[in-house]
Order: C-alpha cells, then structure tokens, then sequence
C-alpha cells in the first residue's frame, strides 16, 4: 500500500488526466454502474413480479409496473454496457493521444540523451509499451475497481435503509470481498509477479543472446549444454505461473463462499424481516435474487488489481521521464556563416575521469572541407556532439560568428545538415520523405532534389512514383540509396555546414565510391566535416586531421600527408590493396 | 470449435475426460443449488416459520460450495496436463531450434523467434487452460439444465431452446461484420498504431531537420485519428458482444414475465417458477463465457499454428556422414563443390548457381565480389548453415549432400562481420569452442590475440561480464575474441571469415592484421572482403558475381588473364583515387 501512495506522490501522469476529462470519467463510471445496477434490479423485479403473480392478483394491471420494468432492466442492461464499452474506449484512446504527445516531448527534450544510454531503439518501444499498460490500468482495474465500489456502497445502503444493523454485516462480509481480497491480491501476487518479471527478464535474455548466438552453439556442437541452460528458467516460470494459478483458484472459491454466505444471511434476514403479511413476503424471492448478478463484477476487482505491479512500473517510468528536463539557454540568431570555431575544447563525460577530448582547437571557414580519422572510442563523435552543441565542453567553447552554439540551437537545423551512419526513413510516402528537409518545397524542387542526388530513375520505376509508401518499398532501397535520399533532404533544408559521420561505413567500396561522388559533388559549396573510418574518397577534402586520444595527431591536405607522412602513406597504400 | 491439434498432446484424453465427469456433476448442483435456494424462498413466501429455511438453505450451501469446489478441482486436474504439455512445448521448441539452426531465425526474425518460445508459449498456456474447460461447460450445463426446466415446464425450455441457435446466428453475423470492417481497416490500422513508435525512432533525425517541435502535433493529430478508426470498428466489434448481452438479458426479462402471466393463470407453482428464475442465467452462462474469452482464445490459436510450424519443420538429415576424426582437417585433405546450387526461401535473395571449387590443404582462399554477389551465401553454405538444392560436395573423399555435419562443424570457426559475443563472462565467451580449457590456455589463447592489454584494463579481468547489456565491447575487440576462440581449440583447423573488417576503421583493420597473420598458418582458410589488401595474403581467389564464380586462380594467374579480377580491383581501388 505505501509503493501504491509513493507512485502517485510525485505522479504527473496518472491523475491530471482523471481530473482533465472528468465529465466522461463520470460518465464511464455511472455507465458501469448502471450495468450492474440493471442486472441485479432484472433479478430483483423478476423475483417480486413472479412472487406478486403467484398471488393470482385480481387484475394484470396489479404486476404491470414489474412487467415493463423487467424489459426495461433486460434491455436496459446490455445497452448501457455496451455505451459504457464505447464510452470508456473513447475515454482511454482519448488519453492516449495526450500520453504520445507527452511523452514525444520528453523523448524530444531528452533525444541525444536517450541515444546515447541505449543504443537501439528498445526504449522507445519499452515507453510505448508503457503507455498501453496505462491505458489497461483505467480499463482493467481503475474502473472495475470504482465501478464495484459503487456497486458495494449501493447494495450496502439500500439494505442498510431496511436494517441498519443488517446492512453492517453486509458492509463487513461484501467488505472482504470488494477491500480485503483486492488488497491480499496485490500483495501476494505482487511479490510473485515481482520475482516472475525477474525470472522472465532472465529468459528474454537467455533466450535472446541464444537465438542470436545460434550460428556459434551449433558450430560448438554442445546441444547438451544449450538445452540445459534453459532448463533451469523454465522450470522456474513454470512453478511460479503454478504458485500463481493456485492462489488464484483458492481466492476466487474464497470470494465465492463469502458470497454463498452473503446470500443466506440476506435470504435469512429477508425471512425474518417480511413474514409479517404477504405483500411483504412477496420481496423475499427479490432480495433472494438480486445478489447473484454482483458476483462477477466483485470477483474482477480482485483480478483487475493484481495486475498492478506491471502497472506501477510504467507509472515510474514514464513519471521518471520528464523529471530531469535539462536547462534552457538563451537563444540568439545569427545571419551569413563566416566561422565555425573550436577554442581549447575539453570534455570529459559526467561521471567519467578520462577525458574525451584534449584541448582541441579548430577554425573553419565558408567552403572548407575536413576529414577526421582515428580509431573508435578517439573521440570523433563526440568532436561532432560539441560541434552540434548536443554536448557543452568542460572547458573551452564552440563557436559559430563567434557566438556559442549552445545559444544557437533554434537555429540549429538553419546552421548544421546532418548525414550519419543509419538515415532514418519514415514510414510515409517518397515524396513525404525528402520534403522533411524543408517543409516547404514545392513537388518541383523535392523532384529536383532527387534528380541531383541522381535517384529520380530509380523513384520512377516505383510502384506509385513519389507517392511510393516508404515501407512498402522498403527492400528496395539499399544501404547507398536510403543515403541518397537522406542528402536529398539535405539539399532541400540547404544549411550551410554539412556534418558527414561515418555515411559510407556498411557500404561496399563501389557504392561506397559513387555515394562520396555524389556528396562532394552536389555540396561543393558547403562547409564539410567528414568522420570516416578509411582513406576512401579522401581526395575531396582539402584538410585531414588525425584524432588520437582525443587530440590531433596527423593533419595537413590528403597530398602533403601522402607525400611528407610515411604512416599516412602506407594507410593509403592498403586503402588502395597495395 | 476445438481445435482439433489439442488432442494430439498426450494426456490430453484422460484429462478431459475427467474434467467432463466433473462438469457432468457440476451441472447437477448448479439445478440443486437453485431448488433449495427457490425452496427456501417459497417457504418464506408462504410466510412459514424461519426454522423451515435451515435444512434447504443448508443443502443450497452444500450445493453452492460443491459447485465452486468442483471447479476448483477441474483447475487443479488440468493443470498438470498443461503444465506438462507446455513445459515439453518449450524444451522441444528449444531442441528444435538448435537442430535447424541460424536459417530459421534469419528468416523468422529474432525478436519473432524469441516472443514465440516466451509469450506464444504462454498464450498456448492459457488457451489450453480455457478451451477444454469452455468447451466442455459449453456442450455440458446448458443441456442438463435445460433437461431439467423442460421436466418441470416444457413451453419455458422450448423458449429457452429456440432462442439459442438465434444467439449464435446473431453473434456470427455481427462477429463477421466486425471481422470484415476490421480487416478491410487493417494496413491503415497498424500504419498508424506503428506510426508513434516510427516517429519516436527517427527523433534525431527530425532533430536534425529542425522538424522536432512542429512535430508533436503531428504526433497527437495521427494518434487522434487512429481513435476515431479504432472507435468505429469497436462500435461493431462490441455490437456482437451486445447482441449476446441483449438476448440472453431479454430472455430472462422474458421468462420472468412468461412465468408472471402463467402463475397468474394457475397454471404453473410457484416453486417451479422460481426454480426456472433461479436457473435461466445458468443456462446462458456457459456461451458467455465462452463469447468473453473469445479473443484470449483466438491469440491461444495462433500462437499455437506458428510453434506448431516450427516444430514440425523437417530437420536436416546424414548428419554425420562425415568420419569423425581428429582433427578433421588436414594438410593432404580436400573439399571440392561440384555444380553446387543453393536458394534462400523467399527469392529476391541472393542464390548461388553453379558454383564449382576443389581447394585442399591449408590453402587461403579470398572470395571477392560487390555487395550481394553471393560471398556470404557461400560461406554460409561452406558453414553448413544453408543446404545446397543441388550439386555435390565432397570432403575428404566423402560425398555430402550439405555441410551440417556434426564433424565438420567441429573442424571450422566462423568469425562474421560482428562475431556474437555472448551474455556472459569473457572467458565463457572465449571459451565458447572449448568450455573445459584451462586457465592457462586461455590466458594464452587471448595472448596471442593480442587481448592481454586490454583484459588488464578490465575490472575482473576474465571474469567481466561481457555482451549485450553489460561492458561494451568495440569492433576490433570483438574479432580478437573471435580468433582467440580459434586459437585455443586447435581441432579446428578451418577459418571461416565473412568481412572480418568491414566495420573497422583502417589503423584497427591493420593493428588486427598482424594478429591475424600468424593463425593462418595450418590453417584453410576461407575470407571473403572487399578490402582489396587482403587479397596479397590469399594463394587463390574465387571473384563471385550474381550468385556465380565468374573467375578462379592464383592472385599472380588471375591479374595476368584480366578479366573480371581486374575489373573488380581497378572499380574498387577508384574509391581510393580520383
């Protein structure tokens, strides 16, 4: 119970919305409440209008209000479960809708930062995931779990109204059914579902690093051991599901037999209280009745709340997310370009007591084009993060016209075209694609953007042209074209610096060749900063600078270094098979 | 309505047969349950002392405990049967995996490969656990009990009878009205349901195009669209739940007010009446429930084709048809492919045709060819990963029909593009080959791979916990593990390379050449590339285009003929020079 007060404490993502849409919230629950209500009032009515009858009242107008009220709660119930269905769907996918703008701008404010800590995209579905969980928690357990304790406070009322001893007992014994159950629930099952997400976790991965380590088990011949290792978690999901199950089975009979009790204390009670004439004893068979159709929803709250845990782990989570919002610099403008600058730049990552980058200087001007090698974990991209202002160096800044980047970043996407290693395409149209870079191009200019980047023969043999959904043709663009589009869109959005990390590392040296062809060709104008890994292409850039340790070890144009640095020649030298 | 492969698991007949004799009885205090509870009710109602409602309301509780004790019995009989069967559907999952090995997940995909053998399993679980149960309450209660309505009063049983098939006739035609929309909804449905994750996915690049803030608007508007089509197939989907609802509500409401008029007439008791009240719900309960579980159903199915698809697969055979031998390969050995054709599943991937060779000893053989000119299908296929269709392969004077020999996969090691480093220990993963190596061997295993510094600089040496999830592990590290794995089994003396360095920047590619020289002394050594410097070490040379060998022989034969080698280079080395 206090994990429960302690994920709502700081929550800001549960509750505003119950607050926001409050009036279908009302609605959903009256809905639901309504149901129920109809299905024990059909058998409250039916148990009066069969007991009146079987007095052979003197005229058919004596039973003509149960008779009209017996269609109206027989029909009344499955219409309003069915508009609270509707109803609370709608509620749901309502808040859905607010959640993924929400949680887009977490995501949004927190992008590099997310990249960063997980390299493939996991997260994103794991917070996804979360959001669906949160909508099962308002579907599955917050109103179930509301709409049977308005359930419970009727029942208790309405008898209560009768016999207010009476209606304490049924206050007590519907209490252990719609209170203790719930909480013994989540209780006993929350440890369990604690140690089986454990458990299970432990599997995903085993069975995970086995799949993919397929190739290897086989080629070891040890069969034995790969069956043996999954062994273990399989016999310990299987005895935890089973302890599981158990319980379940046992709390259900348990929530029945105090139900069955329930329904002799009040047949009992129905006896001693309306014996006295028989228009009275005429209720008994309807209190008798009425109770059996509550059963199911008591029963669900239980089941509704054990679920729990897996939901309180998306709460924090997703509450976590938009917590640590990083802070706000001013921001300026600047106009034409004259001067990319890196004075004394040193990084050291937080938490981190190596540094990164080593008091790097460099100056850039208009036009110039720069390659940086050296090998991974030199620091080459994180050189590209400060740059981009994604990072602020310890000491020492980045500048553009002498202003600090970090001050630049509404301007960013004006100032810096970005191509890296995996070009995203989105699940839109060809055409939907390139006009990313500038939203405002016109069908002429995407289509010109396209022939530069020499793929308009390819895009016209499409299915649908430029209108070609991107997934659909997903197998068609390969490694190189996925790059081409990407500078076609980097065309369109025209900025005057073009940052190139590792654009041709899965390529074959071919495309490999005709891609860089292509890039230096179309961006001749541009400022370039290159990453790559080989000497490929170097000859279209005027600067080459080595990063060792996280400073410049080699520099000078591609023919200087050939001509004046044996190392650089004989790099060159295998780049070329020699 | 069953699907008729549950019978197939063992141990499934006497578990339903048991389970039917329970639900036989059951039925039996389901009528019980209601007699006494109607007794009791009609003694109150002929205002009778209290004392004659303890014996039949004592034999209601006795009926209603029995009732929910029974189906706490029938839980606790299946349960084993299931339990059992799935366990076995998981270890068997498992076996078979490791028996068709890495084909089958390239072409399932691994996350779909994973989810089969944790959640699909799972889902069988629960389906297995429901539908015996289901559909023997289904085929069992509804009959008994409407038996016994019709020995008290026919005309209410022919009503409750006829109204029957009308239930499922409605539920069928709104059910395939649903089913129709939906589908018809289907491509644009997940379009959109997929659309958040997309977006959340390609952040950086949208922050890279300045696109990131207009874009969380886009975000809610698509998500508000995906609403209103899930909304209006919902509408339908639930219309087949209330039509359900709507009928079995409106024929109670309907015999009550049947009974009403008929107590009215004389021609019915009070009692029977009542009893008929009591049980109607029950009748209807069984297709109920079975409506509600419906989709758990559904999920149970399919999970259970898609496992079932697996298992059945056909698994290579002649697997050893090679001698065992130790080491299997030698110096005066030979491998030759004869008119070798080998085809993927689905055809738009590479296939190899014709392919003939005979290399023998410890020759180095390079493989050389643009992307997609088949040199991985070739050393998949040398792996024993993929089967020829047809063509003759002969090892060591052998004839095989494929290389899946238990023998030859213990004489190679296979080192991709990005060896699989395993969840576990560095020397787990180092030991992968040889998991009862010493110490000793393979401290100097990781020696000669030149990984002695950087195992140093690890927190447990050793014992570090590697692979996905835990300490990164760069590209170049990951290929000396790999090499270290062959270095420390000595039986193995094939190597298997597949782009080794396609991924490396070049001072790593030629730091790692030197480590790899020397292991391939006594070696065969196969290598496919396209970093041309590697070929100076090759003594033959197999140049692949379009699935086929289009030119074979020595480095010095091949440059003298001309031809496609050289056309290859000069293509090649272009990327180098302009």
């Amino acid at each position: 119970m206090k994990g429960f007060f302690a994920t709502f404490k700081n929550d800001h993502w549960v509750m505003p919305y119950l607050r926001r849409y409050k009036k279908l919230l009302v609605l959903v629950l009256f809905l639901g409440f309504m149901t129920f209500f109809c299905g024990g009032a059909l058998m409250f009515n039916s148990g009066y209008l069969i007991s009146r009858a079987a007095t052979h009242p003197y005229n058919i107008l004596m039973i003509y209000v149960p008779i009209v009220l017996a269609r109206a709660f027989g029909i009344g119930r499955p219409a309003f479960r069915y508009a609270e269905r509707l109803t609370s769907h709608n509620w749901v996918l309502r808040i859905v809708s607010d959640f993924r703008k929400r949680l887009y701008e977490a995501v949004e404010k927190q992008a590099v930062a997310i990249r960063q800590t997980h390299q493939t995209g996991d997260v994103l579905s794991i917070l996804a995931e979360d959001i669906d969980h949160i909508e099962n928690l308002y579907l599955r357990t917050v109103f179930p779990l509301v709409i049977g304790w308005l359930l419970y406070a009727f029942v208790v009322i309405g008898i209560g109204y009768f016999n207010w001893a009476f209606g304490l007992l049924m206050l007590i014994l519907l209490g252990v059914i719609v209170i203790v159950m719930p909480l013994l629930s989540v209780a006993v099952n929350g440890r369990r579902e604690f140690q089986a997400r454990q458990v299970q976790r432990t599997f995903y991965t085993q069975l995970t690093d086995a799949v993919l380590g397929l190739g290897d088990w086989l080629i070891s011949g040890r069969r034995h051991d790969f069956l043996a290792q999954q062994d273990a978690p399989i016999d310990e999901i299987a005895s935890l599901r089973r302890a599981d199950h158990h319980f379940q089975w046992w709390r259900n009979f348990a929530i029945q037999f105090i139900f069955g009790a329930a329904v002799i204390l009040l047949v009992w009670w129905a006896g001693v209280m309306f014996t006295h004439n028989q228009a009275e004893a005429n209720w008994v068979a309807a209190f008798g009745l009425a109770l059996f159709p509550t059963v199911e929803p008591f029963a669900d709250m239980s089941q509704g709340v054990s679920e729990w845990p897996v939901y309180q782990d998306s709460i924090k989570r997703v509450n976590a997310l938009d917590e640590n919002e990083p802070k706000q610099v001013e921001q300026t403008t600047i106009g034409e370009l004259n001067e990319l600058k890196l004075d004394h730049v040193k990084f050291t990552y937080p938490g981190a007591s190596r540094e990164v980058i080593d008091d790097l200087s460099l100056t850039l001007h208009p036009g110039e084009k720069l390659a940086l090698l050296g090998p991974s974990g030199t620091g080459k991209s994180t050189l590209l993060k400060l740059m981009l202002g994604d990072e602020t160096p310890t000491s020492g800044q980045v500048t553009l016209n002498g202003e600090p980047i970090a001050r630049l970043q509404d301007q960013r996407a004006q100032l810096f075209g970005v191509l890296d290693q995996q070009p995203y395409l989105f699940n839109t149209t060809v055409m939907n694609n390139v006009r990313l870079g500038n939203l405002n191009a016109s069908d002429e200019e995407v289509m010109a953007a396209v022939k530069a980047v020499e793929l308009d023969d390819l895009i016209a043999r499409l299915p649908a042209g430029y209108q070609t959904q991107v997934q659909e043709a997903g197998s068609r663009f390969s490694g190189g074209e996925r790059q081409r589009l990407s500078l076609a869109r980097i065309l369109l959005q025209d900025a005057p610096i073009i940052i190139l990390d590792e654009p041709t590392v899965s390529l074959d040296p071919i495309t490999e060749q005709h891609l860089l062809d292509t890039v230096f060709d179309v961006l001749h104008d541009k400022t370039i900063i290159w990453v790559t890994h080989h000497l490929a292409g170097i000859n279209h850039v005027d600067q080459v600078r080595f990063i060792e340790d996280g400073h410049f070890d080699m520099q000078g144009t591609p023919a200087e270094l050939y001509r004046d640095n044996p190392r650089f020649q004989s790099l060159y030298d295998l780049d070329r098979g020699r | 309505m069953i699907d008729q492969r549950v019978f197939k698991f063992p141990g499934v007949k006497p578990a339903a047969a048991v389970m039917a004799v329970l639900t036989f009885i059951q039925a039996f205090m389901i009528i019980f349950q209601a007699r006494y509870l109607s007794i009791a009710i009609v003694n109150l109602w002929h205002m009778k002392s209290v004392r004659t409602i303890v014996a039949p309301l004592a034999l209601f509780a006795v009926a209603f405990l029995a009732r929910h004790l029974l189906t706490l019995a029938q839980n606790w009989l299946l349960y084993p049967f299931v339990e059992k069967t799935t366990k076995t559907l998981r270890k068997q999952f498992m076996a078979k995996l490791f028996d068709l090995g890495p084909s089958v997940v390239a072409q399932k995909g691994t996350g779909n490969v994973v989810t089969m053998g944790l959640e699909g399993i799972d889902k069988i679980q629960t389906y297995l656990m429901l539908i015996i149960g289901k559909v023997l309450d289904l085929s069992l209660t509804p009959w008994i009990v409407l038996i016994y309505i019709a020995l008290i009063q026919w005309k209410e049983a022919l009503f409750l009878l006829a109204i029957y098939p009308l239930i499922i006739f409605f539920m069928i035609i709104l059910g395939l009205a649903a089913q129709a929309k939906a589908d018809r909804q289907y491509a644009g449905y997940q379009r959109l349901s997929n659309h958040f994750v997309d977006t959340l996915r390609g952040l950086p690049t949208l922050k890279q195009l300045g696109l990131n803030k207009t874009y969380a608007n886009n975000v809610y508007q698509v998500s508000e669209d995906y609403r209103k089509k899930t909304m209006s197939t919902l509408t339908i989907a639930m219309t087949s739940t209330f039509a359900l609802d709507f009928f079995t509500t409106l024929s109670i409401a309907i015999i009550a007010v049947f009974l009403g008029f008929g107590l009215m007439n004389g021609s019915i008791q009070l009692l029977p009446a009542l009893i008929i009240l009591t049980l109607a719900p029950d009748y209807f309960a069984p297709i109920r429930n079975f409506a509600n579980d419906y989709h758990a159903t559904l999920n149970g199915k399919n999970a259970l084709t898609a496992v079932l698809d697996v298992l059945q697969r056909e698994t290579p055979t002649d697997r050893d048809l090679l001698p065992v031998r130790d080491p299997v390969w030698q110096a005066n050995d030979a491998i030759k492919f004869d008119h070798v054709n080998v085809s993927y599943g689905d055809a738009d991937k590479p296939t190899l045709k014709d392919i003939n060779f005979d290399v023998h000893g410890f020759q180095k053989v390079g493989i050389i060819g643009a992307s997609g000119s088949g040199k991985s299908t070739l050393i998949n296929t040398l792996g024993g990963f993929l089967s020829p269709a047809d063509g003759q392969i002969e090892v060591r004077g052998t004839t095989v029909p494929h290389l899946d020999q238990q023998a030859w996969q213990r004489s190679f090691v296979y080192i991709p593009q990005a060896p699989y480093l395993f969840h576990a220990s560095l020397r787990d993963n180092l030991a992968f080959y040889a998991p009862d190596a010493s110490d000793d061997a393979i401290t100097a295993a990781a020696a000669k791979a030149g990984l002695t510094d950087w195992i140093a600089t690890l927190p447990a040496g050793l014992e570090t916990p590697i692979g996905e999830g835990a300490r990164g592990v760069s590209g170049g590290q990951a290929q000396r593990i790999a090499l270290a794995r062959a270095f420390l089994d000595d039986s193995r003396r094939i190597l298997l390379f597949d782009e080794p360095t396609a991924h490396l920047d070049i001072e790593t590619e030629v730091e790692l050449k030197q480590t790899m020289l020397p292991v391939f002394d006594n070696h065969l050594v196969f290598f496919a590339t396209h970093r041309l410097h590697w070929m100076n070490e090759m003594d033959y040379i197999l140049v692949m285009d379009h699935g086929e060998i289009v030119q074979q022989g020595t480095p010095a034969e091949l440059q003298q003929q001309g031809g496609a080698y050289v056309r290859l280079r000069s293509e090649m080395e272009g990327a180098t020079v302009k």
